[in-house]
């Protein structure tokens, strides 16, 4: 009969346990060591990490990192709202005072309050959004994968407007400069060129397979990533003059493999910094590819890429198995690691806050 | 081409047995049926009475064993797997067949209602191997009981149940049997499901938690199978045939606002086989056509992907009685399998053949099985892959049998790990896993009470773990990467007692699993030592029955703990304990029988996940009315 009371023993334990556990209504899909460190309302940073999640694991999250502290804050949004972030956050934007926060599974953004962040509103109805751009003060463009529109939307009472019809199912990173926005088409491979005020398109410039990021540098010249796809062509960098919309200067990447992205800018805008597996960096007036990288990945899995617009120190995520919590890496200008923190699960954007 | 060689084979063979002439050795009909699992090993088995009370095999395994169900919600996908391994390692047989789709090797349980079988049993860990390979955690044996050719009597049955529930859920099954002069047998048996699964939920994912109705999640489902079998002799040959289909839609997580998601499955099976015994032997020869489509399509995304598997799956079982003690296994299994996706270049195939040889008997006290399959998947020959069990009754306490098992079984690269366009890797390895247990029997009976206990200690490495990392920018590779350490202890406890015109009977399970990653990729080190995702380290369940008369109470109870979901173990599903409960009446007619059956489930209302984000059935009830003639 021992083993009959020995079962007797394990079955009463469990129901203890069981029954214990009931105190903290828990619900849905908790996180640990994410609020080790909660916010306060003086609190004050400089660096917003955002946190990609896993698709359909609704675990996004904002990260807030403190460059003068070394502090970190993680699930911030959850801690000021009370409720999830949402399903796969995309990407972030800071404007005037507010951060827009691009989440691509739950086809939402969530405006939230610089100083508290807390919810403001949430502007729903899109498809499958991506990034966000302020044109003005009263509007916004976002880009979409799986729908052929960029949406517009009304900032001051934050729905959407309208939308300007692509021949692109999937827009990625934009930029405005003078009168024009520029869209990546990673679809068809091309520049998309917006006409900021009437809202049309103005032309579709052909550039490398799958441009994935642009940016505009001291000389007003447009750089753009292409990553060449799954081997389908090789990756290139393009040096684009938006005054006379044609491509200036094309760096081909030498290994079909090469999968070049996060393509970023200093505050000089002369020193240009990217991911193919290492970090790379090359001056604008550089006339090839750098031949060797500027921070080796040293078997980590470097996923995303930043630069604090002060400092010039380089953040980099490491996404590991993509199923656990990223390590953030921070390099000083001189290539030294100088600094190293957890943040959420995928931290795939960084946004300075100034 | 390379399918009529396999139906030559399977003709030839026939042909062969059918030549034998003598039989003049009896042996009990279960022998004839199938080769019994050594009991040696640990089993878990599930009668027609267990079956007929659940929906389908998802349901039917929560609430019965310890096995981990993972379910996207009510009459969503789900899987099943064994002491901590993945989804993918167990293997699912209908009579012998394995179903396991050659694209992702893995079963969704949902498309598979109880109506459609008669008993299923569970093989753990190394005892899987007699099933075939694949099975690095165990596997789940659907059957269909043989006829009763005993007497020579002509008898028709019929069975007829209707069930409604919440969710405007409507079930309608069943079953007609004929057993004519001749010993000839027929059998329909017939099914269709319809469910809105509005359910309703409470979403905290959203600002002060409204409550919500799950949308787009409405379902239908029907199918029917056919039986003919005929007895000449010492000798049965049947023909099954099993259609089903599904039409579902696919319900949103609670963080997704809009979704247009569907999913139509549909299989066609046919097995044919012929059982029987001449002289020294027994047979079993069968060959089987499974045909399965999937169609997924997802209007807001623009996506109507399309996959086609095929298996023609053959066997020959021979079991040679060298004399009472001693059994010669000899079973081979011829087994084709084809698929085209959308997710392929082309069309893929292959033969995954096997060859089990081995030796089951007793000696005095000792039962023990040996045995060796050998397995050929196209360029890979592995030649050793064995299994030991043994089983020992003690001399002064009879009650008690000793047990203990060790085992090796290879899973190979499904078609979707080596040719899925991009990121498909055609070099993988097969994944290895080294199996082993100890348990103890103790089964008493008492006056009117009977007890059965059974407690067993397992272990299992698994390597060569194939796990999906991203390779050149963000696409998706799989690799031979990882090594994971299973361990744990199973209990189950049985206690039937019987007075006058009562009867109790309660069934415990428990299941402590600790399965961890022992070897991992460089830069994944938080990830080392930890629990797997969606493995609970406790499991338990319960049931309590008692009868009275034509009146029967039920109440049934399975706790699951935490899940880990992130890799690094700092995200985490809260642990979830639910109840259900359920009255049943038995009313005679003569010749009718009508049972009706009210069930309450989840009846504590608990909000839970199994899956992150899928809501589950708060409370809900079920009427089911069965008529027998």
């Amino acid at each position: 009969m021992s083993k009959f009371n020995s079962n007797i023993v394990v079955g009463l334990a469990l129901l203890m346990l069981i029954f214990s556990s009931c105190k903290k209504e828990e619900f849905g899909p908790q996180c640990i060591n994410c609020e080790e460190n909660a916010i306060s309302p003086s609190i004050q940073n400089d660096v917003i990490i955002v946190n990609e999640g896993n698709f359909g694991f609704g675990n996004a999250s904002l990260s807030l990192y403190n460059s003068t502290s070394k502090t970190v804050h993680n699930s911030i949004f959850q801690q000021a709202n009370n409720y999830p972030l949402g399903d796969v956050a995309q990407s972030a934007y800071c404007f005037e005072k507010k951060i827009y926060t691009v989440i691509n599974n739950s086809s939402k953004i969530e405006v939230i309050d610089k100083s508290n962040f807390s919810s403001i509103a949430t502007i729903t109805g899109f498809d499958s959004p991506r990034y966000f751009l302020p044109i003005n003060s009263s509007k916004a463009y976002v880009s979409n994968i799986f729908s052929n529109k960029i949406d517009i939307i009304n900032l001051t009472n934050n729905t959407i407007s309208g939308s300007i019809t692509t021949s692109s199912n999937w827009t990625e990173k934009m930029l405005v400069f003078n009168d024009t926005v520029y869209v990546c088409d990673m679809s068809n491979n091309k520049l998309i060129l917006i006409n900021k005020t009437n809202n049309q398109i103005i032309a579709n410039i052909s550039v490398g397979i799958q441009p994935n990021s642009l940016i505009l540098d001291k000389n007003n010249k447009i750089w753009i990533m292409c990553d060449g796809g799954f081997n389908e062509a090789n990756a290139q960098l393009i040096k684009f003059n938006p005054n006379i919309r044609t491509v200036e200067q094309t760096f081909v990447f030498s290994n079909i493999s090469d999968s070049p992205s996060n393509l970023i800018i200093d505050s000089s805008k002369e020193n240009l910094y990217f991911i193919n597996n290492h970090i790379y960096k090359m001056n604008i007036n550089d006339m090839s590819l750098p031949s060797s990288s500027w921070v080796s990945n040293n078997g980590e899995v470097f996923y995303s890429l930043g630069i604090h617009p002060t400092t010039y120190e380089i953040y980099v995520s490491d996404a590991k198995d993509f199923v656990q919590n990223s390590t953030i890496y921070i390099y000083s200008p001189n290539q030294q690691l100088y600094h190293q923190f957890q943040s959420g699960i995928n931290a795939g954007h960084f946004l300075f806050l100034q | 081409m390379k399918l009529t060689s396999v139906i030559f084979i399977f003709l030839i063979v026939q042909t062969t047995f059918g030549q034998m002439v003598n039989d003049t050795i009896k042996f009990e009909p279960f022998v004839v049926e199938a080769f019994a699992i050594s009991s040696t090993y640990k089993t878990t088995k599930l009668d027609s009475a267990t079956t007929k009370s659940v929906e389908n095999l998802a349901q039917l395994l929560q609430e019965n064993s310890t096995v981990f169900i993972k379910s996207y919600g009510s009459g969503s996908l789900a899987s099943v797997s064994f002491r901590g391994t993945g989804a993918g390692h167990t293997r699912v047989l209908w009579n012998g067949v394995s179903l396991n789709s050659p694209m992702n090797g893995q079963i969704d349980f949902s498309l598979y209602p109880t109506p459609f079988f008669d008993k299923v049993e569970l093989h753990y860990g190394a005892s899987g191997l007699i099933d075939g390979n694949g099975a690095l955690g165990g596997s789940v044996n659907l059957q269909n009981s043989l006829p009763n050719f005993n007497d020579s009597l002509q008898s028709i049955k019929l069975n007829y149940n209707y069930a409604m529930g919440s969710f405007n859920k409507q079930i309608h099954s069943g079953k007609i049997a004929y057993k004519g002069t001749k010993k000839w047998f027929y059998e329909t048996r017939i099914f269709h499901t319809k469910a809105d699964n509005n359910l309703v939920y409470y979403n905290f994912a959203k600002k002060e938690s409204p409550e919500e109705k799950l949308q787009n999640a409405d379902l239908e489902q029907y199918g029917f199978q056919q039986a003919i079998y005929k007895k000449i002799k010492n000798q049965t040959i049947g023909m099954r045939f099993w259609y089903f289909n599904s039409d579902r839609n696919l319900p949103p997580t609670m963080l997704v606002i809009k979704n247009d998601e569907n999913q139509k499955d549909e299989s066609f099976r046919l097995l044919l086989h012929t059982n029987g015994f001449k002289n020294k032997y027994s047979y079993k020869v069968s060959t089987a056509l499974i045909h399965d489509k999937l169609i997924y399509n997802n209007k807001l995304i623009d996506i109507n992907s399309k996959n086609k598997a095929l298996l023609v799956d053959n066997h020959i079982d021979v079991n040679y009685f060298i004399n009472d003690k001693i059994t010669f296994l000899n079973n081979v299994n011829v087994r084709y399998e084809e698929a085209k996706a959308d997710g392929y270049d082309n069309e893929h195939n292959r033969f995954n053949n096997s060859w089990l040889t081995g030796f089951s008997g007793n000696f005095k006290r000792l039962n023990w099985t040996i045995f060796n399959r050998m397995t050929i998947v196209d360029d890979f020959f592995k030649p050793i892959a064995p299994s030991v069990s043994l089983g020992y009754q003690l001399p002064k306490l009879e009650d008690v049998t000793l047990k203990a098992a060790v085992g090796i079984n290879h899973n190979y690269p499904t078609f979707n790990d080596l040719y899925w366009t991009p990121g498909g890797n055609p070099n993988l390895k097969p994944e290895e896993a080294k199996m082993s247990e100890v348990g103890l029997k103790y089964h008493k009976t008492f006056g009117k009470t009977t007890f059965t206990t059974e407690n067993t200690f397992f272990f299992a490495h698994v390597s060569n773990w194939i796990l999906w990392q991203p390779s050149s920018g963000s696409i998706w590779s799989p690799t031979n990467l990882k090594k994971v350490e299973n361990k744990g202890f199973e209990s189950t406890l049985n206690i039937k007692y019987k007075l006058n015109k009562v009867d109790l009977s309660i069934r415990g399970n428990y299941a402590y699993i600790i399965s961890k990653n022992i070897e991992l990729p460089k830069n994944t080190d938080n990830a080392l030592n930890k629990q797997l995702i969606y493995v609970p380290q406790n499991q338990f369940n319960s049931s309590l029955n008692l009868s009275y008369k034509n009146t029967s109470l039920s109440y049934g109870y399975q706790y699951t703990s935490l899940r880990y979901i992130s890799t690094d173990n700092n995200w985490y599903l809260p642990a979830n304990y639910i109840s259900n409960i359920g009255i049943s009446q038995k009313i005679e007619v003569n010749p009718a029988t009508f049972n009706l059956r009210f069930q309450v489930n989840n009846l504590f209302n608990q909000t839970y996940q199994s899956i992150t984000w899928r809501p589950m059935p708060l409370r809900n009830y079920m009427l089911t009315i069965s008529i027998n003639l």
